[in-house]
């Protein structure tokens, strides 16, 4: 108020006057700055600090055991590129998405439209849908290891009951991965389902009324008003899921172990398999920058979709 | 046809939910079977699939008192990191979140664009500098690696930013100008406020260090000081036959989460709707 005041008064020299603030708000700002010191502490030191000498060490020849670092440029960005296995990792990310993103975020989808409209047991419907989410990647991925097992997984009875060939999942290369996704997909629906529920509730009703005073079926009013009007919701699903598909790691350790014969190794896997196994700091942090880059690209087209929603 | 819309759309939402939850029931049932018993009924597709035919406790007993694999250890390790965790969680992200929605000073947009813009980098690329710096300041082995890094929450921040945000300014010129210092306010004007969010990412926090496997697996090397999740994938790929007692390791723990989760859902889920709405 103070400020506003000797604003008014004269010209520009109060515009340096109004720039020095008064006892209070320099208060304010002293204790604004302890609030947030500890969080931005933090950051600097967890979060900027590691980025920066990520960046410095992916460039190093960076071996722990020997605790030997010579900077080598390019090198490590070079070998990955044309390292077999690194590519196959990634490889096995990207499949993993392509295959989970559209069955996934159909299935989540189907699952809010399900339970969206309230009438008795959505509440528990909700719930159920929800459970795996909760249920820990360690422990999910245990008992899915036991479900696929050929002598006495519940998968394979049902298979055998519908007469179907049965197989152990995990043990077999071509199948390894797809034992990976189903695991993934019944962990991740839940947490989808309820992003698509806000996304839902996000549209208007009125649109509906009027569409069925115009005679539309449900079908057309789910493809003229629900699909249209939940694309922003849809992008941010998917690129969520693609996201979350390049991170993988936690269900791979527990489930397969990047097995069998690096089947199901994936990027994040590579980089431990490196980093912690083969103590190769450097290398796998050159893998671990180019992870970033591709999750960057991914977000930053993110961004720019949401700027071009239309709400 | 109204009926048989019904009807199937039931159909559809029964079956599907019992794929969501068989995997569990099947994982509590197993933990109440004894060894023998496990495999006995599964070659064909019966009730006894789930319903176990000798209930025992036997695997949990097993389990629980076993010196090489003390399991409430496990637990009562990853309670107290993840306790305390949360509480510092709650403690040092409300206060930022409070400054960012109420306070004025300098370099505020600033900022609070280098927290948004830490949302984007993902902790598997920071992995090897962080381990170097738990290594460099002697962490390694204790549980200081796993409780201060985790003390920073970028989506709690920006969480709560949004819900202190909403207190009238009112509340608090009143509160100045009965001489409460800011300290006060914080704690007795704008927290009691805002207990919903706390509690929302209180349980978003306690659950994601409850399932956090690959840092405790990297910086713990004690096996007394592991947390579960790490201990029950051991567990699982040591006693690689003794499908009962993975399943009763399993069962002791994911019965309480399930059980706070079930009690606070509301809560939770109110999380992933803000995580989904921010873009």
């Amino acid at each position: 108020m103070t400020s506003v005041t000797s604003a008014a008064e004269s010209g520009s020299k109060s515009i340096l006057a109004s720039k020095k603030p008064n006892r209070y708000l320099r208060g304010e700002e002293r204790t604004a700055w302890w609030f947030v010191l500890p969080s931005f502490a933090l950051l600097l030191i967890f979060v900027f600090y590691p980025m920066l000498q990520a960046f410095v060490i992916s460039f190093q020849n960076y071996n722990l055991v020997g605790s030997t670092r010579s900077f080598i440029g390019l090198d490590n960005y070079k070998n990955l590129l044309t390292d077999r296995d690194f590519l196959a990792s990634l490889r096995h990310s990207f499949h993993f998405a392509i295959i989970v993103i559209p069955i996934q975020t159909s299935i989540s989808l189907c699952l809010a439209l399900l339970v969206q409209k309230k009438f008795a047991l959505t509440g528990l419907f909700r719930t159920l849908y929800f459970i795996p989410v909760v249920i820990s990647t360690a422990v999910a991925a245990t008992v899915f290891k036991l479900i696929y097992n050929k002598e006495f997984g519940i998968l394979n009875n049902v298979l055998k009951t519908f007469h179907l060939p049965t197989t152990n999942f995990l043990s077999n290369p071509e199948t390894a991965m797809y034992g990976v996704i189903m695991l993934g997909i019944w962990k991740g629906v839940g947490f989808f389902m309820i992003i698509f529920l806000a996304g839902l509730n996000n549209i208007p009703q009125d649109l509906y009324e009027a569409a069925r005073v115009d005679g539309a079926t449900k079908i057309q009013q789910f493809f003229r008003i629900t699909l249209p009007l939940l694309n922003r919701t849809t992008a941010f699903v998917v690129i969520m899921t693609t996201i979350d598909a390049i991170k993988l790691s936690g269900l791979v350790f527990v489930l397969t172990g990047g097995g069998p014969n690096g089947a199901t190794e994936t990027a994040v896997y590579y980089i431990y398999k490196m980093a912690f196994q083969q103590m190769q700091m450097g290398y796998a942090t050159a893998a671990a920058f180019i992870l970033f880059v591709i999750v960057l690209v991914i977000s930053l087209v993110q961004m720019r979709l949401f700027r071009n929603a239309e709400y | 046809m109204n009926r048989f819309a019904s009807i199937v759309k039931y159909t559809v939402m029964t079956v599907l939910a019992v794929i969501s939850i068989i995997p569990i029931l099947w994982m509590i049932s197993g933990s109440l079977r004894p060894y023998e018993e496990l495999f006995k009924y599964s070659s064909s597709l019966n009730y006894h699939l789930f319903v176990p035919v000798q209930p025992t406790l036997a695997n949990f007993k097993e389990v629980i008192f076993n010196e090489g694999n003390p399991f409430i250890r496990y637990i009562a390790n990853t309670l107290f990191v993840a306790g305390i965790v949360t509480l510092l969680v709650l403690l040092v992200n409300s206060m930022s979140a409070f400054a960012f929605a109420k306070l004025r000073f300098r370099g505020k947009a600033v900022v609070f664009a280098l927290f948004m813009s830490a949302m984007i980098i993902p902790g598997e690329v920071t992995l090897v500098p962080n381990y170097l710096l738990m290594n460099y300041f002697g962490w390694l082995n204790s549980y200081k690696a796993l409780v201060i890094p985790s003390m920073l929450s970028v989506f709690g921040i920006f969480l709560l930013r949004q819900f202190f945000a909403e207190i009238p300014d009112e509340i608090l010129e009143a509160a100045k100008i009965d001489g409460a210092s800011m300290l006060r306010t914080f704690s007795s004007i704008v927290l009691p406020a805002t207990v919903p969010p706390m509690i929302t990412l209180a349980l978003m926090t306690f659950l994601g260090n409850w399932d956090s496997y690959l840092w405790p697996l990297i910086v713990i090397n004690d096996d007394k000081k592991q947390m579960i999740q790490v201990a029950i994938a051991a567990f699982s790929s040591v006693e690689g036959t003794d499908w009962s007692k993975i399943l009763a390791a399993s069962t002791i723990s994911t019965v309480p989460i399930l059980i706070l989760f079930l009690f606070l859902q509301r809560y939770y889920i109110q999380g992933i709707t803000m995580s989904g709405v921010k873009g």
